[in-house]
């Protein structure tokens, strides 16, 4: 009895030190401890919360960036809060529909935006439009609720292409295709020198990457505006017009990487810089994932054009800022739109962050690298912008695209089978 | 035969425990490497570099201090609070003949089958009725919540096998339901309760779910869910990533090991021979 | 056993004091307290849960009532049944797996001599390591050119790679390795909690009888641990049951819903395809499952004991 009387007590007191430890250690930083435990966390007034979903070192930073050059104007003041992209997406209902709102979040436009703005949640921003100048017909289309009023500020977009390296290229004594069967060709050059021609990150967590191979070809052959309406609903993918588009994939899937389905796609990056793949259709974003030693030696070309009859149109993803309709800030929200949309702020942006976007106020300055400009004349000459896949349709229809594709890389022979089943998949999804 | 068979065992013990520590090994040697070494040679390959920077980024984006205070203020009470009322509960379900005992065990337990995906938006939104979303209190009453008829179910069973005799003989003393709960049968029930408190302290403390759930601002956040914060949107620092990782392993492991020395002691007469 | 014989009161004295205390306020505490919490935070949402089985929601606008609609897809649903089928796979490999090896990891380790409280963190750190972390390095070790091809490779077994968690037929079985790594520690902690409370008297008295080490097991340490093993082997149902953070860390459900288990498909259904409705129905039928696995294996064990 005596021995378990003992332990028992010296259990007990390590239970109540632990206790006291954390008493103690919480009266020292009282700040944090009062603040966290007393109630919500309150925003001081005149203050504009930003929910963002840009937590990548570097993006995040940008935007903290933003947010004190915005305070320092006089005015409103802005926090910038930053949650893993991952849990925003899943946690942004939540986040609208609470009692108290964010303010403003960091998001997508195009149907990612509109169902929710069908449901009246979103702030209608169409007055700070009024003061953004000649920004472009498109984004301003983009960034509507489809019944007239904008609800979104757009503040950059960057592009897709393939990328390759200068110097791996200039190794193997190659050029970048300018079509098709130039393509095809490039690629059985590379097959000869036992380099995996193109290159996928389809694995893993990023099964998404191979949309881009979906989007391209569609609206290559057929056109963007039959794209933007299949994403919609309004067209079926067992249509034969989607069945054309896997035609030429199935030429080019002979040199896809054969471990392309089972890396992801920052593993595919490094694959890339290594010389082991040639090139990958990949956005910019990919740059992230270089080592800075690497950035300067990286080049692309044009999703090769299949069918010189269709309007060219090209993958310009852009992001910007939405605000919550129940905000009981609208003033300092719209004065953080209206700074947002400036160019000083999309320049100060770009100047903190990797550099590899473009901004969307016309008036100002990218940095100004080759890569860059090549990148902004891709996207002004290009007669039509899509967004790529999730953003087009919505994110409940992504994961349909990702099992059919990944299928259609791995068994290219079940092809019927795949488009039916993702038609039954997508209608359920249109359907609730 | 002694000497081969202590040989024997550390042999197949040991094997066991470097197989099993090799991923940890090899997070270790991820969080020591810099950035452009994992972007230029993949995360497979041998470390070609060596930096504590990982540590450094993980402590200051990942929350730093406040972050891991978050992670204690939450995990302690909540550790401490479950298991005083589980094993409350589950006294008085094991050692009484209460009426529908057997069917009040497996309800608590039923709480624990539904899989917690499907409850985030109604606990959700019952903390903001409440009106403590977006606190740390939230998460630990509700954390508190979901464990009670897990920890409940397990204490229950180990109280059941307690004998009887050390109950009759305290009540023939007139010790009272309290008192025979606290002085005789919670001391008893001490291997479980350490099993119980560090598996507890690991889950709450490893938390992602509810955390993200009905915790919204970053400086409420706890280390778990800050450290998921580090991931990019398209691209992530993996050294960083592993560098928090294993910070955030240092207390739940030292935990485990603080409180596994109450798994042995008790009835250790003859086993040490 | 012991606490069967000692239920029954042996004097007339401990039978009155028993009946005239028939329930303290103190115990009626002791049970409702914890019941009320729990039902606040678990049983009124779960509710909610159950009825939005009955509804379609996409979590923004307001729920609309389909009866058992939800239900009626599941019939037709190839992916639940995918599903279903993997998750009982999962159950019986990662269950059973995870029985047998946490009792072995416990037996092995429950003497204290030198070392051992350094195997057993050893094996507990992995329950204790961020999913985040192992899920990315278990990845790594699975790629093509990864660490397990590479050793496969090594010892001559080079046909046998593969692309692990690429490939639809490995997918679902390559993710049980760190899942049963996860898993082990823990449920080795259990058992050994377990056995410490067992007599030490016992075994001499086998000893003594000259018995081996494994007929101890069978005649000593297997009956004494009834009741513990009711709790450990209801632990492991549900958790093969609720498996999701590591399937979903590691494959999404993928390839194309290779190893797709029920849980995943639930939560890509709720946060995915934002059919919460659909996604509560798929709850419903986790929560039927482990609950009458459990059920009828605790009615039997109580019975048992009584």
């Amino acid at each position: 009895m005596t021995s378990a009387g003992l332990s028992r007590r010296r259990f007990l007191r390590n239970a109540s030190l632990a206790g006291l430890g954390a008493v103690g250690s919480s009266g020292f930083l009282a700040a944090c401890a009062t603040s966290a435990n007393s109630g919500p966390v309150k925003q001081a007034a005149g203050a504009v919360t930003v929910q963002s979903n840009l937590s990548s070192p570097e993006a995040k930073k940008a935007i903290e960036a933003l947010a004190q050059a915005f305070g320092a104007k006089g005015g409103a003041t802005a926090t910038v809060n930053t949650v893993a992209s991952e849990t925003f997406r899943t946690q942004l209902p939540s986040y609208l529909t609470a009692a108290t709102p964010p303010d403003t979040y960091t998001w997508y436009p195009g149907s990612l935006l509109s169902g929710y703005a069908r449901k009246g949640l979103l702030l209608d921003v169409g007055d700070v439009w009024q003061t953004m100048g000649d920004y472009s017909a498109a984004f301003r289309a983009l960034s509507g609720d489809g019944a007239g009023h904008q609800v979104f500020v757009p503040t950059s977009y960057y592009w897709w292409g393939f990328f390759y390296r200068k110097s791996n290229f200039a190794k193997w004594g190659v050029q970048p295709p300018t079509n098709w069967s130039e393509f095809l060709a490039l690629c059985e050059t590379l097959k000869g020198k036992g380099i995996a021609p193109i290159g996928l990150g389809a694995g893993g967590n990023t099964p998404w990457t191979a949309s881009a191979w979906f989007d391209y070809l569609n609206i290559r052959i057929n056109g963007a505006p039959f794209h933007r309406e299949l994403l919609a609903g309004k067209q079926r993918f067992d249509d034969p017009r989607v069945k054309k588009i896997f035609d030429p994939w199935r030429q080019a899937l002979p040199y896809f990487d054969p471990n392309g389905t089972a890396i992801a796609f920052q593993d595919a990056t490094t694959v890339l810089l290594q010389g082991r793949t040639g090139m990958v259709l990949t956005g910019t974003f990919f740059a992230d994932a270089a080592p800075k030693d690497a950035l300067d030696d990286l080049d692309f070309f044009q999703f090769p054009i299949l069918d010189p009859a269709v309007p060219v149109a090209e993958e310009g993803p852009t992001d910007g800022f939405f605000a919550s309709a129940r905000t009981p800030h609208v003033a300092e929200v719209k004065e953080w739109f209206k700074y947002v949309a400036t160019a000083e702020a999309q320049e100060l942006y770009i100047k903190n962050s990797s550099g590899t976007v473009l901004p969307t106020n016309p008036k100002a300055k990218d940095n100004g690298t080759p890569l860059v400009q090549k990148g902004r004349k891709l996207l002004t000459d290009a007669k039509e912008i899509t967004q790529f896949f999730n953003r087009d349709s919505s994110d409940a229809l992504q994961p349909t695209a990702d099992a059919a594709l990944i299928r259609f890389i791995q068994k290219p022979n079940e092809l019927d089978s795949i488009l039916s089943d993702w038609q039954t998949a997508a209608q359920k999804v249109w359907q609730s | 035969m002694r000497r081969t068979r202590t040989f024997g065992f550390h042999l197949l013990a040991g094997g066991l425990s470097v197989l099993w520590l090799l991923p940890i090994a090899l997070v270790l040697t991820t969080s020591v490497r810099t950035f452009s070494d994992i972007a230029s040679n993949g995360l497979g390959a041998l470390p070609a570099s060596f930096s504590l920077d990982g540590f450094g980024q993980a402590w200051g984006e990942g929350g730093g201090g406040h972050a891991m205070l978050n992670s204690l203020l939450v995990t302690i009470p909540t550790v401490l609070l479950a298991l005083l009322l589980s094993s409350a509960a589950a006294f008085a379900l094991s050692r009484y003949r209460i009426p529908l005992r057997r069917t009040i065990i497996l309800v608590m337990l039923a709480g624990n089958l539904l899989p917690p995906q499907i409850l985030l938006v109604p606990v959700a939104k019952l903390a903001e009725l409440l009106g403590i979303y977006d606190t740390l209190t939230a998460l630990i009453v509700v954390q508190v919540g979901f464990g009670l008829g897990f920890y409940t179910f397990v204490l229950q069973g180990f109280m059941r096998s307690i004998p009887d005799e050390i109950q009759q003989a305290a009540l023939i003393d007139g010790a009272g339901v309290a008192q025979i709960f606290w002085r005789i049968i919670l001391p008893m029930t001490r291997p479980a309760l350490a099993a119980l408190g560090a598996l507890a302290f690991t889950w709450t403390f490893n938390d992602l779910l509810w955390s993200i759930t009905v915790l919204r601002t970053g400086t409420v956040m706890p280390v778990t869910p800050a450290l998921l914060g580090l991931q990019g949107q398209y691209v992530s620092n993996w050294n960083v990533i592993a560098a928090g990782s294993v910070i955030a392993a240092v207390p739940t492991v030292a935990v485990f090991l603080r409180f596994q020395k109450h798994f042995i002691s008790g009835l250790a007469i003859g086993a040490i021979k | 056993m012991a606490v069967l014989t000692a239920k029954r009161p042996d004097t007339a004295f401990l039978a009155a004091k028993r009946r005239r205390r028939r329930i303290s306020p103190v115990l009626l505490a002791f049970v409702l307290v914890p019941l009320v919490v729990e039902g606040f935070w678990v049983f009124w949402p779960a509710l909610q849960g159950f009825y939005l089985a009955l509804t379609n929601w996409d979590g923004v606008s307001a729920p609309t009532f389909v009866g058992l609609g939800n239900f009626a897809e599941m019939f037709s649903d190839d992916i639940f049944k995918t599903a279903a089928f993997d998750t009982v796979i999962w159950l019986v490999l990662f269950g059973g797996l995870s029985a047998v090896g946490g009792l072995a990891l416990a037996t092995l380790l429950q003497k204290e001599r030198r070392g051992v409280g350094f195997y057993r963190a050893a094996l507990f750190t992995p329950v204790v390591f961020s999913l985040v972390a192992t899920s990315l390095i278990w990845q790594v070790i699975y790629q093509p050119d990864g660490v397990f091809n590479k050793v496969l490779g090594a010892i001559g077994l080079g046909s046998w790679q593969h692309a692990w968690l690429a490939d639809p037929k490995t997918a679902l079985y390559a993710v049980l390795v760190p899942a049963l790594w996860r898993q082990l520690g823990y449920v080795m902690v259990l058992y050994l909690a377990g056995l410490k409370g067992i007599d030490p008297a016992l075994y001499e008295a086998a000893k003594l009888d000259g018995a081996t080490a494994w007929q101890q097991f069978r005649n000593v340490t297997w009956p004494q641990l009834r009741s513990v093993n009711s709790v450990v082997l209801s632990v492991i149902i549900i958790d093969s049951l609720r498996s999701f953070d590591v399937i979903w860390s590691m494959t999404k459900g993928g390839p194309y819903h290779s190893s797709e288990v029920l849980s995943t498909y639930m939560y890509a259904t709720a946060f995915q395809s934002l059919r919460l409705g659909y996604a509560s129905a798929l709850a419903v039928v986790i929560f039927v499952l482990a609950f009458g696995v459990i059920v009828t294996y605790l009615v039997r064990a109580f019975r048992e004991d009584s």
